[in-house]
């Protein structure tokens, strides 16, 4: 990774300590700058109230030419985030074609949190979790309020 | 290169070196082909690779200019001069016809990824055509980008440099004692601050004495000033903390609790206490007070002495010329005694102290003058030798001067006798032109006369021959000869003895007028 990508790295970590959304917290360590840890309250006025979610944030060589990749660390019941081991997310400014470099992650971090209040049902990633979403709601606020109890706590 | 006929200037060079080294091969062929086996490299070759090693030993200030991008901004810069691209206020900008600007470093980035003919603006994405789209930012634009205040590349070092960016390729390049250059030492490749540069090759592994951590040399100063678990110490004396590297001048110059003899002990203050007491015994001291004065006097007469020494050499040298003109203007005299010494030693005695005594008594020229001239009025007119060189070149210059003004007299005496002879002599030479001129014109009658004379006689003759008539025009050109002062041929009758006669009083006449100018 060049030095100018690390340099933008650790401004735009300046910039989010400065305008952190709320309910966030990032862990930056300078040795390996590309990958940030997030922790993520969920949302009051979501289905994951009350849940600690964490998230990693990985910057690849190309970084900005290329956008980060999030993962969610805690398992979490969202039409948006995989149902594996890997949690990863891919929407929206997140996909390769749709991200810009002049793109920033307080940006990305924004995002994610208006995906968990509302998620976006026509860019998902689980069919299943998004159908549920739509036709029975109750089931699904049932089992995503399970699982924050069962992996968020 | 492969003409099998050279042209000169290799064909000499080939010449010359294998004359100068017969081992060397040459391969005619080529022509060009200089050298050993083929797979060996060429001396040529050799001779280029040395030479560029040798530049770069020589050059060891080979800097590395500064990364824009990587600069630290002593503000916040305005957002519409940072790149979206690294985030950074731009670096030689370019604008698109979108109006999105960007570094061009970071357009060439961004584009690198893409196809030719495909390059989209990173922001809105709307095509490029590279040739042709990318636009100068207005003047005002890099304006405000020089005048951003950045720190120095090297603060991490310890530079505490920050001015307008502008300013930070010269500073790093040129003044900045914290940029990296090539290490001094022959077989070193690694880099060291410039301002290491001087203490040599700090590239060897040494083993810090209080965390034995073992580190490079050149960072050992700075991890004991830093890192270093064990930096900093308890001073035995007054118990405070202080870095160990600082610990000998903590010590010397600041523990208040070690004891220290007064400041005024070059004067013979015997106080002696810890240095807190004693910088209060000092506000009382009257000794300690003058000390500095005193040490400042005890520099500068030090200082005059050292200075002293070489005048004194000099005056010596001085001394010597002096005394070889002196030898040479009087060789008789200067000889047996020095003349110069002997009126000048009580009065330099006097006017020194012991200490100067010797120096003084080489210095005769400066004080002779004054002191001399009041004792003794006598040897001041007197003949050599004289009581001071300064007099006997007063008189020399008098005597020397006075001669110029006789010779001045002289010279003008020479000059109107000189005028007056000329006028005299002038005057004959026109009087005696006047006369010329005037027995020319009686010539002149006597001819005229002659002439008609002779056609008035051959108008009487009527018939005689044209013989006679010949003899009359020869008679006639013979007498024409004879008036310029040829002596008349003879045998042309009774004719030429009349020229003749006529010429001896007219001749007569003239040495007469002569003889009357003369007298
Ligand atoms: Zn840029
Ligand atoms: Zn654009
Ligand atoms: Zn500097
Ligand atoms: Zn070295
Ligand atoms: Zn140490
Ligand atoms: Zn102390
Ligand atoms: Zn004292």
């Amino acid at each position: 990774m060049s030095a100018g990508a690390k340099k933008r790295i650790m401004r735009e970590y300046g910039e989010c300590l400065a305008d952190t959304p709320p309910g966030m917290k990032i862990n930056f360590d300078e040795q390996n700058m590309t990958k940030w840890e997030v922790l993520l309250d969920g949302p009051d006025q979501s289905y994951y109230a009350g849940g600690h979610f964490k998230l990693e944030i990985n910057f690849p060589n190309e970084y900005p030419f290329k956008p980060p990749v999030v993962a969610f660390k805690t398992k979490i019941y969202h039409p948006n985030v995989s149902n594996d081991d890997k949690g990863s997310m891919c929407l929206g400014l997140l996909r390769p074609d749709e991200w810009k470099p002049p793109n920033k992650v307080v940006a990305v971090l924004r995002l994610i949190q208006t995906l968990l209040i509302e998620p976006n049902i026509d860019d998902a990633i689980e069919p299943s979790i998004a159908n549920e979403y739509k036709e029975n709601r109750k089931e699904f606020e049932k089992s995503a309020k399970d699982w924050v109890k069962r992996y968020a706590k | 290169m492969s003409s099998p006929e050279p042209i000169p200037p290799p064909n000499d060079r080939r010449g010359s070196r294998a004359s100068s080294n017969a081992d060397i091969s040459v391969q005619d062929g080529n022509g060009v082909m200089v050298g050993g086996p083929p797979g060996s490299p060429s001396p040529l070759q050799i001779r280029a690779s040395n030479s560029l090693n040798s530049k770069n030993r020589r050059r060891p200030i080979a800097k590395q200019p500064p990364d824009v991008h990587l600069l630290e901004y002593c503000h916040t810069p305005d957002s519409n001069l940072v790149c979206l691209i690294c985030h950074s206020p731009f670096d030689k900008p370019v604008k698109l016809l979108c109006d999105h600007y960007f570094c061009r470093q970071c357009l060439e980035h961004a584009w690198a990824a893409q196809q030719d003919g495909e390059k989209t603006c990173p922001t809105c994405r709307s095509k490029v055509d590279v040739d042709k789209d990318l636009r100068p930012v207005p003047r005002i634009i890099e304006t405000m980008l020089d005048e951003l205040v950045v720190k120095c590349p090297n603060s991490k070092s310890g530079c505490d440099w920050s001015d307008q960016r502008a300013n930070v390729h010269d500073h790093v390049m040129l003044y900045c004692v914290y940029t990296l250059v090539q290490c001094p030492s022959y077989d070193c490749r690694l880099h060291i601050s410039q301002k290491d540069f001087h203490k040599g090759c700090l590239h060897y592994t040494v083993s810090c004495e209080n965390c034995h951590t073992s580190m490079m040399m050149k960072d050992l100063e700075g991890h004991q000033r830093t890192d270093c678990p064990g930096r900093s110490t308890n001073c035995p004396h007054c118990s405070a903390e202080v870095l160990r590297l600082d610990f000998q001048a903590h010590v010397k110059e600041a523990c208040p609790k070690v004891v220290i003899p007064c400041s005024g002990a070059v004067l013979s203050c015997t106080f002696t206490a810890e240095r807190a007491e004693v910088a209060s015994h000092q506000e009382t001291c009257v000794v300690a007070k003058l000390a500095p004065h005193f040490q400042e006097q005890q520099a500068r007469i030090e200082r005059s002495e050292a200075r002293l020494e070489p005048l004194s050499r000099r005056v010596g040298i001085l001394e010597d010329g002096l005394s070889n003109i002196t030898s040479m203007l009087y060789p008789a005299n200067s000889e047996p005694s020095l003349p110069l010494s002997e009126p000048l030693d009580p009065t330099s005695l006097e006017a020194f102290p012991p200490a100067h005594l010797t120096a003084a008594s080489d210095f005769r020229l400066s004080p002779n003058p004054f002191p001399s001239v009041p004792q003794n009025d006598v040897p001041q007119t007197t003949q050599p030798p004289f009581d001071s060189q300064i007099h006997h070149l007063l008189t020399m210059h008098d005597s020397l001067r006075e001669e110029v003004s006789r010779i001045t007299n002289a010279l003008g005496e020479l000059d109107g006798r000189t005028n007056m002879m000329i006028i005299n002599e002038s005057q004959r030479q026109k009087d005696e032109m006047l006369h010329t001129n005037a027995a020319i014109n009686s010539m002149r009658m006597q001819l005229h006369w002659l002439m008609s004379a002779t056609l008035s006689n051959r108008n009487a003759a009527g018939s005689s021959t044209a013989r006679a008539s010949a003899s009359t025009a020869a008679a006639s050109g013979s007498a024409n000869s004879a008036t310029r002062g040829a002596s008349a041929s003879a045998g042309l009758g009774n004719r030429a003895t009349a020229s003749a006669t006529l010429h001896a009083p007219l001749r007569r006449l003239s040495d007469s007028t002569r003889q009357d100018t003369k007298l």
